[in-house]
């Protein structure tokens, strides 16, 4: 039985890993174990976005591309390997080279090399200028033990993985547990020290038997439980029900350039692409199906991420200037389409009925990510329900730069968007910086390339006698939790 | 005639005609009476949704989501209360009994033209014909149905016209089995070689002779194949695969209604009793139709 007197919190995952090893993992499940495993040079307080030394207890920019770190002294890894500069080298060099296959290069494809100075000072260089250099530094790119990973690599690490972080994993059978149990070593790290013993993580793949394991006893916490589950535990009572808003945007994407060979293309026009943006009542699904923490949401970035301006053109709910709009734009019996989407798909067939009120007929492709996302890499899909978390880095680059600089999942093509966001990104004066992702964010808006939807949130559900606030980055913390 | 009536000899000979009999079979069978009764019904209601159904079945109202049936203490507003969506459950269950019907049909009908033609040629002609049509039902049967449908949806996207035809060119293995054997029965009777005899033509043969002899078979399989096409394209909408939604489909309803399995019961019993209610009656009225057709029962 789990509670407090056992001294194990018991927690469900939906998904399985697909590799322990954070670099070759690209769920939110293996986000939650790289922060429980291992520890960045650097860490962002998920309250007050403060940096702060983790690992590296002090860092400076020598110029535009080279950052240096002090490190850490005294710090031993799980299997007793102690923390100096030979570690931070060693993972940089590896995770930096492509050869290696780091599952999402975008977090580590910017770093160049890094340099050990001394045993305690390491200097990290950069590709080329990348202002959010310390937010993914406090993130997705954590350190590994040289001598460790070099014998048994990625997949090795996957099995039996070693790092500083709050808690050592003793026990990994994928796709069935994970056992974390206290790190008694833990250096004093801006993450907090460890209270709860030991976790035991399973993989349960169903809402409901995960709801029902939390009633019979055998789970004390689960997560990203939908909306209208969490609502109902919450009128039940008997567990603490929390929710906080992610960094997880909706939207829908749309042919604008053209590439998709829809003829005639309605969504090349302005017009079309204005029509859709009024036609969806965002508000409506934000309070009846998302609930929540959700926002709706007018940029294609989260409105807390740095650079993600709002003084922007916003398109309110009017289902009659969309069908003047089709009209006026030589729809006025609308026109068919296909839609794609890839999750949520109660949520696609919301969009779906409020397309058709206007005339829109889209029929729903309901299909893989992958699939989906291949086919929209050659230009492919007209219309598409999708979403992007930015992996919680707390910058705009991580959005809207992903799908707006002519790169193959680019829709728009616009080449001025893609000027301007260029200058945003590689500059490292963070007033310049909101300058130009403004001018983007507002050509992005007003030309309606996108209809950016809402914000997505979680639910955590948990017994009462587990003291644990969520934070608001979608990142489970183990470090924060306590019995009560 | 007006002889007949009074000759009180002649009287007692005359017994029911061949249609009071049959009428007489069907109506003294049960399984099949209650079969018949919920197919019509349920066919009517495919016919008929338009003036049936109270609501439109892709209305949604997100305000009015997952309001609980009347007997559950909803209103009559929403009979059957309303899904994840705030669509009316009653309408959209209507709507489903069309996709299923059609499925279930269509599907009957290709797979028994292809399984027919192959099982009767096989079965009448033997030999070589016989060979081949039994190395194609080997093949066929050496495919697991599920699996060549979910590969074939996910290729070409599900859509009813992909649904239907994936399932009729799946499901004819039953019928060229079933009617091969019973016309390699049928063709060795005396009737057979005595049309051959008196020099009637092979399409004559297979028509008038061999047809009326084996058709009770193929009632029994083509209402056997009509129920697993229905559960068939109820399984593969459950699973995302079948027909695409807002079309109403039972077993989508059954897959959306799932996550809520647990509060809301409802939700995924209703759409599983029809279902099953339409299944059972399919089968027993190919029971019944079988019975009252087949040759020993007819006198």
């Amino acid at each position: 039985m789990a509670d407090k007197a056992s001294g194990t919190l018991y927690a469900g995952f939906t998904k399985e890993l697909e590799n322990v090893d954070s670099y070759f993992n690209s769920s939110r499940e293996g986000v939650v174990m790289q922060r429980a495993l291992w520890d960045g040079l650097i860490y962002r307080d998920p309250i007050t976005n403060e940096y702060k030394g983790n690992l590296a207890e002090s860092w400076t920019w020598v110029d535009d591309t080279t950052l240096e770190f002090k490190l850490r002294q005294g710090v031993t890894f799980h299997n007793g390997e102690p923390f100096n500069a030979d570690d931070v080298v060693f993972t940089v060099n590896f995770v930096a080279d492509e050869a290696n296959g780091v599952k999402t290069q975008r977090n580590v494809n910017w770093m160049k090399s890094a340099e050990k100075i001394d045993d305690y000072t390491v200097r990290i260089h950069l590709k080329k200028k990348f202002p959010a250099a310390i937010e993914f530094l406090s993130g997705p790119v954590s350190m590994y033990p040289n001598e460790y990973y070099a014998e048994v690599g990625p997949s090795g690490m996957g099995l039996k993985p070693v790092g500083t972080g709050p808690y050592k994993a003793v026990e990994v059978v994928p796709g069935q547990h994970f056992v974390l149990v206290k790190n008694e070593n833990y250096h004093d790290s801006p993450k907090g020290q460890p209270s709860i013993e030991k976790v035991d993580i399973r993989t349960i793949p169903d809402v409901n038997t995960q709801i029902a394991e939390l009633f019979s006893g055998s789970l004390d916490l689960i997560w990203q439980v939908p909306a209208d589950q969490a609502q109902k535990l919450e009128q039940m009572g008997g567990f603490t029900v929390a929710n906080e808003s992610t960094m997880r945007v909706g939207y829908v994407s749309m042919d604008a350039a053209g590439r998709s060979g829809m003829d005639p293309n309605p969504f090349t026009d302005v017009r079309v692409r204005k029509a859709v943006n009024h036609a969806i009542d965002r508000q409506a699904i934000v309070d009846n199906l998302l609930k929540g923490k959700s926002q709706v949401v007018n940029t294609p970035c989260f409105p807390s991420q740095f650079g993600c301006a709002q003084d922007i053109t916003v398109y309110d709910y009017d289902p009659a200037k969309a069908k003047a709009l089709l009209a006026e734009a030589g729809y006025p019996d609308g026109f068919e389409t296909d839609i794609y989407a890839y999750r949520n798909r109660d949520y696609a067939e919301a969009l779906v009925s409020y397309l058709s009120e206007v005339g829109i007929k889209a029929n729903l492709k309901y299909m893989q990510y992958s699939a989906i996302r291949e086919l929209n890499m050659k230009g492919e899909v007209p219309f598409n329900f999708s979403t992007w978390g930015s992996y919680s880095i707390n910058d705009a680059s991580a959005m809207v730069s992903q799908f707006f600089k002519l790169g193959s999942l680019d829709d728009a093509r616009d080449e001025q968007v893609a000027a301007d966001l260029d200058m945003a990104d590689t500059s490292t004066d963070p007033a310049t910086r909101i300058e130009y992702y403004t001018k983007a964010l507002q050509r992005i808006t007003d030309q309606a390339y996108w209809v950016p939807l809402f914000s997505y949130n979680t639910n955590y559900v948990f017994k009462t006698d587990i003291d644990y606030t969520p934070t608001p980055d979608e990142v489970l913390r183990f470090t924060t939790m306590s019995w009560k | 005639m007006s002889d007949a009536m009074t000759d009180p000899l002649l009287a007692e000979i005359v017994g029911p005609t061949p249609g009071q009999m049959l009428r007489r079979r069907i109506f003294g069978h049960q399984g099949l009476l209650i079969g018949g009764t919920v197919v019509a019904l349920l066919v009517l209601v495919a016919i008929f949704a338009p003036l049936l159904a109270p609501h439109d079945p892709y209305a949604q109202s997100l305000v009015a989501r997952m309001k609980p049936p009347v007997f559950l203490g909803g209103t009559w507003e929403h009979p059957l209360g309303t899904d994840h969506l705030g669509r009316d459950y009653l309408s959209r269950l209507i709507y489903g009994a069309r996709v299923s019907l059609l499925i279930g049909l269509v599907t009957a009908v290709i797979s028994g033209l292809i399984g027919s033609v192959m099982g009767v040629c096989a079965g009448y002609f033997g030999g070589r014909v016989d060979a081949v049509v039994t190395f194609l039902i080997n093949v066929r049967l050496a495919m697991p149905v599920v699996l060549v449908a979910l590969a074939v949806v996910a290729i070409l996207g599900g859509s009813l016209t992909v649904m239907i035809s994936v399932l009729g060119l799946l499901l004819w293995d039953r019928f060229a089995v079933v009617l091969r054997a019973s016309t390699r029965q049928v063709r060795e009777r005396e009737y057979v070689a005595a049309a051959q005899a008196i020099g009637a033509s092979t399409p004559r043969i297979l028509l008038a002779e061999i047809m009326p002899n084996i058709v009770n078979n193929l009632i029994v399989v083509v209402t056997l194949e009509m129920a697993h096409a229905i559960l068939l394209e109820a399984a593969l909408s459950f699973l995302g695969l079948g027909v695409q939604p807002p079309t109403p489909s039972w077993g989508l309803m059954v897959s959306e209604g799932k996550n809520m399995m647990l509060f809301e019961p409802w939700l995924v019993m209703i759409p599983g009793a029809v279902l099953f209610v339409l299944v059972l009656g399919i089968n027993l009225m190919g029971d019944g139709l079988r019975d009252v057709a087949a040759p020993e029962n007819r006198s």
